[in-house]
């Protein structure tokens, strides 16, 4: 795991995967949202973030992915979560995100619900 | 008399109120209360702004080209309500309300800026702003109180993950990155004091963000400052503006560090922490604290396992050096043994019956004890039965064996030994004593006591070294004991020693009796005169005596009874 957050991003038929690696902190989180609205600007209304390369988020970066989930929800898009350290998932849930953002336990499991 | 404020239609009055009565109606109202807002003041767009972190920040906005964030000193540098001549020119005006800002770009048929005030529709903005404001404190309130929560939840996890393993790497990882996230920390680092008698140094176990000082000097005056809370930062996360660092301690004593760096903020790019981080960060030190010391617990806990495994393990092996029993000699009784005071010991003895009938008796000891002794008491044991194999008993022999244990010892470490060869049939012992304890033969005939004394340095000590032998000729009923000094050096509760003279008394004494007694009377009278102190040395016993072929002479005195056995 780095220590700055690398983000990367698959872009599939109606859906885009956003893939992360490193701390999910402003500068992390700022790099998330640019990256989920470009997306958005290009036309993808169901994203996805993979956190599989993310063991540590602040409570910055957590405000970053609430006001994306926001946006989501503005545009009545889809947003879902998968590959979640324990620690992450039990933050999100505590913290409401998993109310608005459903949590996967692997990527081929939401990418099938988030079609669905 | 004053004309009436500006203000919607009755249509658009029913419609507002429509709006405020359906909850639906309330997701839309902002938009519709700006969009006539701006219809009656003849307004291109407007926005409704938040201030928020020293920016205004659009909550809602209808019409082209309002920003989502506007610098608050760009639109009016004077403060106070909104009143006549308070907005600048440009593309946009603002009219400024206690919770924000309602800002919108005029058209050409703008109305003044004294109706737009006195407006209700203004009124109503305003009061719809407070709302906002009241709606985001809510949240953010929300939001603390909920990462309070898993901040709590983090602590309890990790008080868990340090019940559940000893792994130190992983628990500094699982400590720092908690720390780190918990306090919105940018980088961190765990620093752990270096073991040792005198530790000075503060190494670096593991960090995050960024490089930290490998080490840290545990004495440095700016390590102490900024561990009591100044600004004085000792170099620990080069790079970084704010600093929080806190010792991580077990009883009082520094064991740690824990530090983070530069805490970030929403808007702003990092600044310093809060006394509330302090206390955050204590409780993860405290966790850290408690994990290391469970850590050095169970490293010593393994140690001391390992070492009792190798010395019960030692302790077989000196078991199976050591005679199991005496050899059968025709006409003689022999018996000896042996108690170390540790698992193992240094000292040694050996009762071999060679082919030709001779016996040869040995009783050494090692200097030193424990390990050490043991292992070159396993070197004798080997080098002994070797050399007699190929020497047989002399001089050349003790000559030899002390050069091998010069060469394969430690300078410090040598060996006393008595070793005698007894013919059995003419009873002819003849015996070499490297610095050992004098053997006695306790003559049956007289009652005298002869001394096999020393006839040369313990092996070991000198390149050198030449031993003479000696002999002379046991008679029947005699007894011969050889010993080492753990026996005659057993030290009473007063700082006594046992002494050779209890030893020879207990041999005159217990001389009728059979060897077995005799030995057992000399391991209680020992055992009861050092009671109350631990056994220092090892100790150990060879007893031989000639069997008397006619009555043996009288016993000097009528047959005891032997204590603890209930008298014969």
């Amino acid at each position: 795991m780095t220590d700055s957050l690398n983000v990367s991003v698959d872009r599939r038929d109606g859906l885009a995967v956003i893939y992360t690696e490193g701390y999910i902190n402003n500068q992390g989180g700022e790099e998330i949202a640019r990256a989920a609205y470009k997306l958005l600007d290009e036309g993808f209304k169901v994203l996805l973030l993979n956190l599989g390369g993310t063991k540590i988020v602040n409570s910055i970066g957590i405000s970053i992915l609430i006001e994306i989930i926001e946006k989501m929800i503005e545009i009545e898009g889809k947003l879902g979560f998968c590959c979640l350290t324990p620690t992450i998932e039990k933050t999100f849930q505590i913290m409401g995100l998993a109310q608005y953002a459903p949590l996967f336990r692997d990527e081929e499991s939401a990418v099938a619900q988030l079609r669905g | 008399m004053t004309e009436p404020a500006p203000g919607p239609d009755s249509q658009a009055w029913t419609e507002l109120l429509g709006l405020y009565r359906d909850e639906a109606g309330e997701a839309t109202l902002p938009d519709r209360l700006l969009g006539l807002w701006a219809r009656e003041h003849g307004a291109t767009a407007a926005g409704l702004y938040l201030q928020k972190d020293g920016l205004l920040c659009q909550e809602a906005a209808i019409g082209p080209g309002l920003p989502e964030s506007l610098d608050e000193a760009s639109l009016d540098a004077k403060p106070g309500d909104a009143k006549p001549g308070d907005s600048e020119p440009g593309p946009f005006r603002s009219l400024r309300f206690p919770d924000g800002r309602l800002v919108y770009a005029p058209g050409d048929n703008a109305q003044s800026y004294e109706d737009a005030v006195g407006d209700p529709l203004t009124l109503l903005l305003a009061s719809l702003i407070r709302s906002c404001r009241l709606r985001r404190d809510l949240k953010d309130q929300q939001f603390q109180v909920n990462f309070r929560v898993v901040e709590l939840e983090n602590l309890y996890d990790v008080g868990l993950a340090i019940a559940a393993t000893l792994d130190l790497d992983r628990l500094s990882e699982e400590v720092l990155l908690r720390a780190v996230s918990l306090l919105d920390a940018r980088r961190g680092a765990l620093y752990i004091l270096e073991d040792g008698d005198d530790p000075s140094q503060y190494r670096l176990a593991r960090t995050f963000g960024g490089e930290a000082a490998l080490s840290v000097d545990a004495d440095d005056p700016d390590l102490f400052s900024f561990l009591a809370g100044s600004d004085t930062s000792p170099g620990l996360l080069p790079g970084a503006t704010y600093l929080l660092g806190l010792p991580i301690a077990v009883e009082n004593k520094p064991k740690g560090l824990l530090v983070v760096g530069d805490k970030e903020s929403r808007r702003r790019d990092v600044g310093p922490f809060l006394p509330s981080d302090r206390r955050t960060l204590a409780l993860f030190a405290n966790q850290a604290a408690i994990a290391l010391e469970n850590a050095r617990l169970h490293r010593e806990a393994l140690e001391r396992e390992r070492l009792e495994r190798e010395m019960h393990l030692a302790a077989e092996i000196q078991r199976q050096i050591l005679p199991k029993g005496a050899p059968y000699v025709p006409g003689y009784q022999l018996v000896g043994w042996n108690r170390p005071a540790r698992q193992v010991g240094g000292d040694y003895y050996d009762l071999l019956a060679l082919p030709d009938g001779r016996v040869e008796l040995v009783v050494g000891d090692v200097s030193g004890k424990g390990i050490p002794a043991a292992l070159m008491v396993s070197t004798l044991h080997s080098a002994l039965r070797l050399l007699l194999d190929q020497a047989g008993f002399g001089p050349s022999l003790l000559e030899r064996m002390n050069r091998h244990i010069l060469e394969s010892s430690a300078a410090n470490k040598f060996i006393t030994m008595l070793m005698a060869e007894l013919d059995p049939g003419t009873g002819l012992l003849r015996y070499l004593n490297a610095g050992h304890n004098p053997g006695f033969l306790v003559r049956a005939g007289n009652d005298r006591v002869e001394e096999l004394s020393s006839s040369g340095v313990p092996l070991g000590l000198l390149p050198n070294s030449r031993y003479q032998p000696r002999e002379l000729v046991v008679e029947p009923g005699d007894i011969l004991c050889l010993y080492s000094d753990g026996i005659t050096e057993a030290e009473s509760a007063d700082d006594e020693e046992f002494g050779n003279e209890r030893l020879i008394k207990l041999l005159r004494k217990h001389r009728g009796f059979t060897l077995q007694e005799v030995l057992e009377t000399i391991q209680g009278a020992v055992t009861r005169f050092a009671v109350g102190r631990p056994q220092y040395d090892d100790q150990t016993v060879v007893l031989l005596r000639r069997e008397c072929l006619t009555p043996c002479p009288p016993l000097p005195s009528p047959r005891p009874p032997i204590p603890g056995r209930g008298g014969t």
